[in-house]
């Protein structure tokens, strides 16, 4: 097994001392830091990933994942800036006003992080302008949009019209997610993708993000 | 002749005669809800408790739709002078280890002493014979959670997994104590326990630790309060339907509120679970459409009410954008469909 199926394999158990070790180690035998990060932890965290989709893994085991998915890229970091490796992108995410729920945006999160791209998370009861500021401040491909109650569903049209209002249809896409909230709903208010899990979020962010920096 | 609520209730678990189903909402009516009828004139007199309905405004709005009124008695694991309140609610997240637990301890599992004019007002509503009186309590997903947060819960299976099970035997052996105190004093229709295990793509936790860390508490409880002959209901939103089978398995004898939005189809439950009952499932979002769309939601739910073990009511609680005049239709219709057995 090389080193980075090691990584892989201690990332999907949860193990951030493992994960810490095997990066070391990896570094020091002139591991390429891309290779560890993309093939180690992206690796490992979309194995992960997949199987938090088929109800193999659940909650707990996606966020030990997710600790040593962390604990390793803060090792890799300084290597990473110095080989000018960049982002896949960069998404900004929050639970719309009025709603609280946390859990589910953090797990999108998780699973985005794990495909390589960046996350900003904004938290819960964010407003409608937040998201706008921030995805402009953080030049972000996506923001994205959880809503857990019916309540607080129609906030996320509110983040559509403001954007379309700034005229960044274009440059910023809008992906929404949460138990009520469907395709039917998506298409109804103008936001661009939805997405029914954490999973497939995560595919999309990173397709979008993709083809935004491909031109 | 028509039977009282509990009578209806017993007879319904035991599997025997019922002139009915029961019409409830088990879940207490949203303020914005209630909010928004007021203006649309409902006339019923609303007090609130912060942001809360009262419960004797419940009771009033119950009695105004014409539904079998529904009391709980909620019992708590923490003492009457508990420090530790955000904004009206329990506060999450006081304990990280084994330290912060016993230093919070001295605020759990006060000694029980049955309050007497609440148990009056339950027999009085007994004798009157047209509520349910079901008694609620944290289930063991529940309350660890209110003491860790909800991501630390989830983190505490691996990091703390025994303080997990010494705060689940703290807590059983408590309700225990309880359980036997209000069943000297009175029968309850129901005990049900909040856990909110699931989400809407299936539990948050796996089997194993189920087994590990719930289930043999769960075991316990299901076993004291059938020696009571009491049955037992577990609340968890979202998709069950893994965890129905798990939650079987340590004897819980139904579940709600089976959220429609969640995927959930109480058809595939009653079958693969002929002794379990379900209450909920009536698809809350389809009540603003009106007349036709909520006859067919009940349309949808009518094979499973004829087993007689499946309670239709809306599968939380109505949302505000359900006027007033499309809640009085399902009203008309719960009541026109829970003859339908």
């Amino acid at each position: 097994m090389t080193l980075t199926e090691e990584i892989s394999l201690f990332l999907q158990r949860g193990s951030v001392s493992k994960v810490k070790e095997k990066v070391e180690l990896a570094l020091s035998q002139g591991v390429s830091p891309t290779e560890i990060l993309e093939h180690g932890l992206v690796g490992g965290m979309t194995v992960i990933g997949d199987k938090f989709k088929e109800n193999e893994v659940f909650v707990p085991e996606v966020l030990l994942s997710a600790r040593a998915m962390s604990a390793g890229i803060e090792l890799l970091r300084p290597y990473l800036i110095k080989e000018g490796k960049k982002s896949k992108g960069t998404i900004v995410i929050g639970t719309v006003r009025g709603d609280l729920h946390e859990i589910g945006k953090r797990i999108v999160k998780i699973m985005m992080e794990g495909k390589g791209l960046t996350v900003i998370d904004l938290g819960t009861d964010v407003l409608p302008e937040t998201f706008l500021q921030k995805a402009q401040e953080y030049h972000a491909d996506v923001i994205c949009c959880s809503s857990l109650l019916t309540t607080t569903m129609m906030e996320i049209k509110k983040v559509v019209e403001k954007r379309n209002k700034e005229g960044l249809q274009e440059k910023i896409k809008i992906m929404i997610g949460g138990a009520p909230i469907t395709q039917e709903f998506c298409d109804k208010i103008g936001a661009d993708y939805y997405t029914e899990d954490a999973s497939s979020a995560a595919d999309v962010a990173l397709k979008i993000c993709t083809e935004n920096r491909n031109g | 002749m028509e039977m009282t609520a509990h009578e209806r209730m017993v007879n319904l678990f035991k599997g025997k005669e019922i002139d009915r189903l029961p019409r409830i909402e088990w879940c207490p009516f949203w303020r914005l809800t209630v909010d928004r009828w007021v203006k649309e004139g409902l006339p019923c007199t609303i007090r609130k408790n912060g942001t809360h309905l009262t419960p004797s405004t419940q009771y009033e709005l119950q009695e105004y739709f014409g539904l079998d009124k529904v009391a709980i008695g909620i019992y708590k694991p923490y003492t009457k002078d508990w420090p530790y309140t955000e904004k009206g609610y329990t506060k999450q997240g006081l304990v990280a280890n084994a330290a912060d637990y016993h230093k919070v301890k001295k605020h759990l599992y006060p000694e029980f002493e049955v309050d007497k004019d609440h148990i009056a007002l339950f027999k009085k509503m007994r004798a009157e014979g047209d509520t349910v009186i079901p008694a609620n309590f944290e289930g063991f997903f529940w309350f660890p959670r209110v003491l860790f947060d909800i991501e630390p819960h989830l983190y505490s299976f691996y990091d703390e997994p025994d303080l997990y099970k010494e705060i689940c035997e703290d807590y059983v052996t408590w309700l225990k104590k309880v359980i036997e105190c209000l069943t000297n004093e009175f029968q309850f229709d129901y005990y049900y326990f909040m856990d909110d295990m699931s989400y809407n793509h299936g539990p948050m936790i796996g089997k194993e630790q189920f087994d590990e860390f719930l289930a043999p508490y769960y075991k316990q409880i299901t076993a004291l309060l059938h020696s009571f002959d009491i049955p037992v209901i577990v609340d968890s939103d979202g998709d069950i339907t893994k965890a129905v089978d798990w939650y079987a398995s340590t004897g819980v004898d139904g579940m709600l509120p089976l959220e429609r939005q969640a995927g959930v189809d109480v058809s595939v439950y009653l079958k693969k679970q002929p002794n379990m009952f379900f209450l909920g499932h009536f698809d809350k979002m389809c009540m603003k459409f009106g007349e036709e769309a909520m006859r067919a939601e009940f349309e949808r739910l009518l094979p499973s009410i004829k087993t007689r073990r499946f309670i239709p009511s809306v599968d939380h609680q109505t949302p505000p954008d359900v006027s007033l005049e499309n809640y009085k239709i399902y009203v008309k219709l719960l009541k026109e469909y829970t003859q339908k057995i």
